[in-house]
């Protein structure tokens, strides 16, 4: 399917969805108390059949206190990209829905995201630090981390 | 060739004519170390394709300086060629590999990241800043990534140092680190003239033709 046709079959899944315009793939922002349902649509549906979870990331926005989630599904079937965002506050703890038992390798991406930006995903198995060593104070990857070692900008 | 360094200098060194002796076989040595330089296989980024990829393949071919045969294993290398970022989880690996190196050997640092954290020193949670900080290096080879021409001009320069280096009556006392950047005699107005004339050259079209 190309983005337009996935839009509308997208976009009929859940009201709540909203898509972003200006972007080279098909991007839909999904609330975070739909994220599992949603998620659980998009693999089981049949003209869908996103079946493949390539990455999960996230980006600090620091400035509207946000932190995006980032999901880039693919379906192995039809051969179609969809990437997938969920906003949660970056100061009050917000339970995010771990999407494991929906795609299985969800639970590696998500403790690395864990590991680096500090979410918490409610129902993950096994929520430790991947990359970091396991006494790491701080989540790295979050604008405003500060430690001993880093080499503040001169400028 | 322990028993070369450590027993012999002291028997000839008697002998009339002994310390001539000692520095031809220093040469032989030298001569033989400095060409059969067997790097490491310790690429740790975007650098080692630069320097264990592109320098090995056939183009550019580092046989041609004896340095081609890359051990996996550090009980046989001579030369660790840290290419790439070294990260805080990594540089106890590394420590470790440099003291299972079996003596001599010879340390070149590529690259920014391995000369100073590069393009990471500011604000970086992981990155080492400098490979000096964790063992010590014989020469560094500048760029980002440095062009396997440049880390043949590392290599010779080790080469070269470890030629007029070493002797035999003190083993392990090496010279300076050296920075293997421009070759002699040529200055940075003469490589931008140049590449002022290439990009002329290369930026004209002819319409008509
Ligand atoms: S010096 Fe540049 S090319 Fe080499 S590892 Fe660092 S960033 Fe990569």
């Amino acid at each position: 399917m190309d983005s337009a046709e996935l839009q509308v079959v997208v976009g009929a899944l859940h009201s709540s969805l909203t898509f972003r315009e200006k972007s080279d793939r098909l991007s839909v922002v999904v609330p975070s108390d739909q994220l599992l349902s949603v998620a659980m649509k998009l693999r089981d549906s049949e003209p869908l059949s996103f079946d493949m979870l390539c990455a999960h990331t996230a980006i600090d926005w620091l400035k509207d206190e946000k932190i995006e989630l980032i999901y880039q599904l693919y379906s192995t079937k039809h051969g179609h990209h969809l990437m997938m965002s969920v906003y949660v506050s970056r100061t009050e703890a917000v339970a995010v829905p771990s999407l494991h038992t929906v795609w299985q390798i969800a639970q590696w991406q998500e403790r690395e995201v864990y590991d680096l930006f500090g979410i918490c995903y409610s129902g993950h198995p096994d929520l430790r630090r991947i990359l970091l060593e396991d006494d790491w104070k701080g989540f790295p990857l979050l604008k405003d981390y500060k430690d001993d070692f880093m080499l503040e900008r001169p400028w | 060739m322990g028993l070369v360094t450590e027993k012999l200098p002291p028997m000839i060194e008697a002998f009339p004519g002994g310390p001539a002796v000692l520095t031809s076989i220093d040469a032989v040595i030298n001569w033989a170390r400095s060409n059969s330089l067997w790097p490491l296989t310790f690429g740790t980024s975007c650098c080692a394709i630069e320097v264990m990829m592109a320098t090995g393949a056939s183009n550019h071919d580092l046989a041609r300086f004896g340095a081609e045969v890359a051990r996996p294993s550090p009980r046989q290398a001579d030369l660790l060629v840290i290419a790439g970022t070294i990260v805080k989880r990594m540089a106890p690996r590394l420590k470790t590999l440099y003291e299972q190196m079996a003596e001599p050997k010879y340390v070149i640092a590529t690259g920014a990241c391995a000369i100073s954290g590069g393009p990471f020193i500011y604000e970086s949670y992981s990155t080492i800043r400098g490979a000096h900080e964790i063992i010590p290096v014989d020469v560094y080879v500048p760029g980002c990534p440095p062009r396997p021409e440049a880390f043949f001009y590392g290599l010779l320069t080790l080469q070269k140092m470890i030629r007029e280096g070493e002797t035999i009556r003190k083993p392990g006392e090496r010279r300076k680190p050296v920075l293997a950047a421009l070759p002699p005699g040529i200055t940075l107005e003469q490589i931008r003239a140049e590449m002022i004339q290439t990009l002329e050259q290369k930026a004209v079209v002819n319409l008509n033709g």
